[in-house]
């Protein structure tokens, strides 16, 4: 570039009709080069630059906004505090009770709601990889759960674990369990009230990620199945020797995808309480998450410094979580290779 | 040359960034009118929930003012408030008028710099009409700032199924119905000769006992210093609920929910508190039952529960006209409208002298005398100061009572962690 930049300067002292013959040529060729320069080193910066100027503006900036807040004395029913508080709303953080106790909720319906939903994922993406009369229809319809509204699922589950109408103690009824006289109050304990969640979390995300898992399957060449199976390997053993380790990227990224999902849960917990306007998560906080009581310190005890620092910690065990998530899925589904 | 693309790029760049950031400041800009020059058309927008009766009076208002027109917004009610409290923070957006209901007013009167003064415009004038207690509710504790005028007002009165009454052999007329608890033990008492009889549960949940008893208590959770106060009131409504739980007359439904919804038709409860506005929601809920619920007087005289306020947001750019408009709304016709209309029992005690409103009875729930009953209780109510900390306070100990009904807690461990729930919530 430097170079024919440099050519026009020298062609100012030669004689006016080579000049201007040869200092034409240049112009032409330098504006051509100048676009071709443009579009392959800048031109891709430019197209990608609106996702990052609206993160900056919607991303960033909340989330530094969010840490500024997380260090003041926020609260809209009582101007008079002091501006700054410092790391107070932190340390009150590691006292709170009902912080660790959201904390065991997260983790209890992460963990109900996240292993079983990819494991079943995998098994339905294997089933849907395989020839099957209206191939379509089962894939769209695996699809569903995740196309409906997050609310209107979680209302008509709502009134499936209700305790004296509900659907779930009919069904568990006809087993002999529950039911009857004795029904399952599902809103009364933590191991109930989690599987109901869970059930709900499970039911949305299970086809996504079926979906997500059969476009890579897709990918896997016949042939290496063939081989397997010539070798003597069934299903299952094809499933986990050669599904698995070659659809690894995607694996993590649905790991990595559903931690920051499972870790924000808000909408299920929420809808499932009787009283959702209080979003104290049942009577005694039994499925109380994280997100919701940010959401209730935030705007029912109107306290916005304190639920700033709950968010930002939540931030730092999220990361923590989807890392330590990553290199644990790394090591079990790349092991092999 | 590559120096000057260089600047070019981030020229670019910066002028972008620059758009973004006046695209998003300008978005505040627009704040700081206040009041439109009169004449021109003016809409003014009203947030309110369910259903305040407001169709007809917004086209009549229309009608007489050419230059206005009426925005009616009805949505959830929690989701209102919750809105409202966004905007406020906010700066912008907030409605013209909106309605804020008993249970929140204390949140929003502690951020009365964010609203209109009503007592500047002039609404003094009406404080005299008000139920003083109601007057009370909006006004600030120095009582410099009146931030909404009353709508309606709970009032409170037991509901009761006739017909489930009469299989267990109890009188079902409302007179006498009303002379078999004039106190809440002699209420218990007649829950558990019902639930002997029938083996079926006498009340809906020990929460709606708990809230009627502590409303007619002098004192509620807080005292006029904001302190709390849980062995007045509070204790002597919660040993109430807890002796009828443990009596086993409550069915533990949650209110507002699927089960307790099926319960008015089931019958897994014969007998609910209930204020003025709940008959509109067991007439919609349980259509079929028509002329077996039947309204008794409440054990323990007055007592009031819900009710709500018309406020004006300081961020409104037409504050002038939503004052004409809210000033019209509260006046006699329109209060008296309304409660044809819907309902909703006016917070003017003098409407209640009103042939309009003291001879309606009301055919779905046996022809009872609702503009007798209900106005009675609001005017026997002993007004009690709502904290700062109420709402969070009586979801803490009402969290206590459902934990004794789904027996995950001990009765008589209940007062102690009652009171150490409410403490919490109080702080928080």
């Amino acid at each position: 570039m430097s170079t024919t930049r440099a050519a026009p300067a020298p062609s100012s002292h030669r004689a006016a009709p080579e000049r201007g013959r040869s200092g034409g040529d240049d112009r032409r060729l330098t504006w051509r080069n100048r676009l071709y320069r443009f579009d392959m080193r800048y031109m891709p910066y430019l197209m990608i630059a609106p996702f990052f100027l609206i993160f900056l503006a919607f991303g960033l900036f909340p989330l530094l906004f969010n840490g500024v807040v997380s260090l003041r004395n926020y609260r809209l029913d009582d101007p008079t505090l002091p501006y700054w508080a410092g790391v107070e709303n932190f340390s009150k953080l590691l006292g709170d009770e009902d912080f660790w106790n959201a904390l065991y909720n997260t983790f209890g319906i992460f963990l109900l709601s996240t292993v079983p939903q990819l494991l079943l994922a995998l098994v339905v993406a294997s089933l849907l990889n395989r020839k099957l009369r209206a191939q379509t229809w089962w894939r769209v319809g695996i699809l569903l759960p995740y196309v409906t509204p997050i609310v209107a699922s979680t209302m008509v589950f709502s009134v499936f674990f209700s305790r004296d109408f509900g659907m779930a103690n009919w069904v568990l009824g006809l087993f002999g369990l529950g039911g009857g006289d004795t029904p399952i109050d599902w809103r009364a304990d933590k191991p109930h009230a989690w599987i109901a969640i869970a059930t709900m979390v499970n039911w949305k995300w299970i086809g996504y990620n079926a979906l997500l898992y059969l476009a890579a399957m897709q990918s896997i060449s016949k042939d290496v199945y063939e081989a397997a199976a010539i070798d003597g390997a069934g299903p299952w053993k094809q499933l986990w020797r050669i599904t698995v380790p070659l659809i690894q990227p995607i694996i993590v990224f649905t790991v990595v995808l559903s931690t920051i999902g499972g870790l924000q849960l808000f909408t299920e917990p929420m809808l499932f309480d009787l009283n959702s306007q209080a979003a104290t998560g049942g009577p005694n906080g039994e499925w109380q998450t994280i997100g919701q009581l940010i959401y209730k310190v935030g705007w029912k005890d109107l306290n916005l410094g304190y639920a700033a620092a709950m968010s930002w910690a939540l931030f730092v065990i999220t990361l923590i979580i989807a890392g330590l998530n990553t290199l644990l899925t790394n090591r079990l589904a790349g092991g092999r290779k | 040359m590559r120096r000057s693309w260089f600047h070019w790029a981030r020229a670019t760049a910066i002028g972008a960034v620059s758009l973004v950031m006046v695209a998003a400041c300008s978005g505040n800009s627009g704040n700081s009118g206040s009041s439109d020059s009169a004449g021109g058309p003016v809409t003014l927008k009203i947030n309110f929930w369910g259903d305040f009766g407001l169709q007809d009076l917004k086209t009549k208002y229309e009608a007489d003012h050419p230059n206005v027109k009426i925005q009616l917004n009805s949505g959830e009610y929690n989701a209102q408030h919750e809105d409202l409290q966004k905007k406020l923070i906010a700066g912008s957006g907030a409605p013209d008028i909106a309605a804020i209901d008993e249970g929140f007013m204390v949140q929003f009167r502690g951020q009365s710099d964010k609203f209109v003064n009503l007592l500047d415009k002039g609404a003094g004038k009406y404080e005299s009409k008000y139920l003083p207690w109601k007057w009370k509710q909006s006004l600030t504790p120095d009582g410099k700032t009146q931030i909404g005028l009353g709508t309606d007002v709970g009032g409170l009165a037991m509901c009761y199924r006739s017909d489930l009454f009469k299989a267990a052999g109890l009188p079902t007329e409302r007179d006498q119905v009303s002379a078999l608890w004039p106190t809440w033990d002699k209420f218990i008492e007649v829950g558990q000769q019902y639930t002997s009889k029938t083996n079926k549960k006498f009340i809906d949940s020990g929460t709606n006992l708990f809230n009627p008893i502590l409303g007619q208590q002098p004192v509620g959770f807080y005292n006029e210093q904001d302190q709390l106060q849980m062995d007045g009131g509070p204790k002597v409504a919660f040993d109430y609920t807890v002796k009828a739980v443990q009596a086993g007359l409550s069915a533990n439904l949650a209110s507002f929910q699927a089960d307790w919804d099926k319960g008015f038709t089931s019958g897994s409860f014969a007998v609910l508190a209930c204020p003025a506005w709940m008959l509109g929601h067991i007439k919609d809920t349980a259509p079929g039952t028509q002329g077996k619920w039947d309204i008794a007087a409440v054990p323990g005289g007055g007592g009031n529960w819900g009710g709500s306020f018309l406020t004006i947001p300081k961020q409104g750019k037409h504050v002038d006209e939503a004052y004409k408009l809210l000033e019209w709304l509260v006046q006699p016709e329109q209060q008296i409208e309304i409660f044809k209309k819907v309902g909703n029992l006016p917070s003017q005690p003098a409407l209640y002298a009103d042939p309009a409103i003291a001879d309606f009875k009301n055919p779905f729930f046996n022809n009872a005398p609702v503009g007798q009953i209900f106005p009675k209780m609001a005017q026997g109510l002993t007004p009690q100061y709502l904290g700062k900390k109420n709402g969070p306070t009586r979801v803490a100990v009402e969290n206590v009572i459902i934990r004794v009904q789904n027996k995950t807690l001990k009765p008589d461990a209940a007062w102690a962690e009652a009171v150490k729930e409410a403490d919490k919530a109080s702080k928080s």
